[in-house]
């Protein structure tokens, strides 16, 4: 016999659908339109076609901005995944009475709004020339990222008992050797996995990059921004698709990494 | 490379801390610390937490640098040495193996750390595992290994370098009982066969005491006591020895006569005079001072030494002995532990037992303040 379901858990139950939609919707939408056959976005699309794919591939330009982003995006996730990790490793471990200010300050790019960073980056930037560069990109979007990967070192280193790298030291290993042999085998899967979400964040972040690209040196979505003011072809849910499958891919990737470090 | 060649090569060598303080702002961790350890000395450090005890080790190892002070081992400055350049080995609370490693990766970590070429440093730990019994657990992982083994594998990974110190950081205190019955004997038996000076954290009393050659007994940063487990427990040094070190019966006196034979009055108006042996602190008359005796040196029913009369609130049981607790007439808990097999079946709570003191087993202390 099964209890009689009462309004609060039909009413929870129901919210909770309607978020799930409200999320997986835009994926159903976007799919099917980047395969439609008129030339302005519409839906439901009619016809099949791969064409907005081939065109994607076979555009110089599209192509250029795919190579900066991913440039940029792989860049990134190195930077961000070190500087994180270094500055995590501080905080965790460090007893100096300025953690808490490092640690506001690490994560701040999450509180301030990007624009705010976007226009201060930009002036900064085009004074000293990087604007519009490959270090430019990547040091902006390092800012962006860094939180993400603090958020997960933190939670990795954590869960390592600091005694372990004593025990190194204590067998002759030197601080660094400690780090390298002990430390870093055992936070590496939440490394790679905070390195993922950099690349991510970074590949398909448009307010920075809208502000430092410059006419030749445009990243994905800045180049996507531009192609929706000025035609608005199906081309757009074609690489939106496209970018959906990498995402879902990093997700699943970054989640296996995640659920092995788990299991020693 | 078998275990006997490694035995020879093995010698401990010997600690000299002087003077060692460690400030932590104001609190002082420790203050003030002398402690000569022997070549080849298995020493207990013993306190209650925050007795300094663990930063004791901690400067030794390394870990800690003290504010003054000096360590040397081996007539060598160690003080300021890092951790990783001292070649001393380190047994920590819990386990402390690294997860991602083999047992035998483990064992071997230290020789990896000293350039040693692979197969040697296998050879030398699976000959290191089987000092602790672990011959053959090479392949497997820490999690697959119960605490006492982990336990073992930490050691093996202490010794496999054959340091001449070995630094244990209240090592069986993870383990359950009869387990750390076993590791104490597994740690005396390592300690005879390798010859190594251990320098062993503890705040469990008979974990000391049955361990250790010298026991040295801390309070707020201050060594109170140091020597064999015997006159620790036969003649502490001080009121805090005295209650810390097993079970004490404390009285509280008045001294009527300092010189010659020191006589003191009892709470119930008695005056007994003591033997010199008994006097451990010197008083002076007029005092108030401390009388100590063990629960086991009473003894049941009157005799020709003095005799302490006890109002019985407890008869416990408990095989081998039979405590009787009680108060004296001024109300101060006595506590007497006789044979299990004495004959007491008359006594029942409520009950007034008599038991003489004999006056060697009697020892005095200047009054608590």
């Amino acid at each position: 016999m099964k209890p009689p379901a009462d309004k609060g858990s039909l009413a929870l139950g129901a919210c909770v659908y309607a978020v799930l939609a409200f999320i997986i919707v835009p994926l159903v939408i976007v799919i099917p339109m980047s395969f439609g056959q008129n030339d302005y976005l519409a839906f439901p699309p009619s016809g099949f076609t791969l064409k907005w794919y081939a065109e994607y591939f076979d555009s110089r330009q599209w192509r250029a901005a795919t190579w900066l982003s991913l440039q940029v995006a792989f860049l990134t996730a190195i930077c961000a995944s070190v500087i994180g990790t270094a500055a995590t490793y501080a905080m965790v471990r460090g007893r100096s009475r300025l953690v808490t200010l490092f640690q506001v300050l690490l994560i701040g790019p999450i509180i301030v709004p990007h624009i705010a960073i976007a226009v201060g980056l930009y002036l900064f930037f085009q004074t000293i020339g990087l604007s519009g560069t490959i270090p430019g990109f990547v040091l902006a979007h390092t800012v962006l990222t860094l939180p993400f990967v603090v958020f997960t070192m933190a939670a990795a280193l954590g869960k390592v008992d600091a005694n372990l790298e004593a025990a190194a030291m204590s067998c002759g290993a030197t601080r660094f050797a400690a780090f390298r042999y002990v430390t870093l085998p055992l936070i590496l899967p939440s490394l790679a996995s905070g390195a993922l979400f950099a690349f991510i964040i970074s590949f398909d972040e448009p307010v920075v990059s809208f502000f430092l690209s410059g006419v030749r040196q445009k990243t994905l979505p800045r180049r996507m921004f531009e192609d929706i003011e000025q035609n608005l072809t199906p081309i757009i849910p074609a690489i939106a698709t496209l970018l959906i499958v990498l995402s879902i891919a990093i997700l699943l990737g970054a989640h296996a990494l995640r659920s092995r470090s788990k299991t020693p | 490379m078998n275990i006997a060649s490694a035995r020879q090569a093995v010698s401990g060598a010997s600690i000299r801390i002087s003077r060692l303080e460690k400030r932590f702002g104001a609190v002082s961790a420790v203050d003030g610390v002398d402690i000569d350890i022997a070549a080849g000395e298995f020493i207990a450090l013993l306190g209650p937490s925050g007795s300094g005890k663990t930063t004791i080790l901690m400067s030794v190892a390394g870990f800690e640098f003290p504010t003054s002070g000096s360590i040397h081992v081996d007539s060598e400055d160690l003080t300021y040495v890092p951790s990783n350049k001292r070649n001393l080995g380190m047994v920590f609370q819990n386990y402390t193996l690294f997860p991602h490693m083999s047992i035998l990766d483990n064992v071997a970590f230290p020789l990896k750390m000293r350039g040693l070429e692979k197969a040697e440093r296998h050879a030398r730990a699976e000959a290191a595992l089987e000092t602790v019994r672990l011959g053959g657990y090479g392949k497997r992982r820490p999690n697959e290994l119960s605490g006492g083994q982990q336990q073992r594998v930490a050691l093996a990974r202490a010794i496999v370098y054959r340091p001449r110190v070995l630094l244990m950081d209240e090592p069986l205190s993870a383990l359950d009982k009869n387990l750390r019955e076993d590791m104490q004997l597994e740690i005396k038996r390592l300690h005879a066969e390798l010859g190594i000076t251990v320098i062993f954290v503890t705040h469990d009393q008979s974990e000391a005491l049955t361990m250790a050659d010298r026991i040295a007994v801390l309070k707020d940063g201050r060594i109170q006591q140091i020597g064999p487990a015997r006159e620790l427990y036969e003649r502490p040094a001080n009121l805090f020895t005295a209650g810390f070190i097993g079970e004490m019966n404390f009285v509280d006196v008045t001294v009527e006569r300092a010189t010659d034979a020191v006589a003191v009055r009892l709470p119930w108006g008695e005056t007994w005079s003591l033997p010199a042996s008994a006097v451990v602190e010197p008083v002076r008359a007029g005092e108030s001072a401390v009388l100590a005796v063990r629960p086991e040196r009473l003894q049941f029913g009157a005799g020709t030494a003095p005799v302490v009369k006890v109002t019985l609130s407890d008869i416990v049981y408990a095989g081998s002995a039979l405590l009787l607790i009680g108060r004296l007439a001024d109300g101060t808990e006595m506590r007497a532990r006789i044979a299990g097999a004495s004959d007491v079946g008359h006594l029942a709570p409520g009950d007034i037992a008599s038991f003489s003191v004999p006056m060697e087993a009697l020892l005095l202390y200047r009054g608590r303040d």
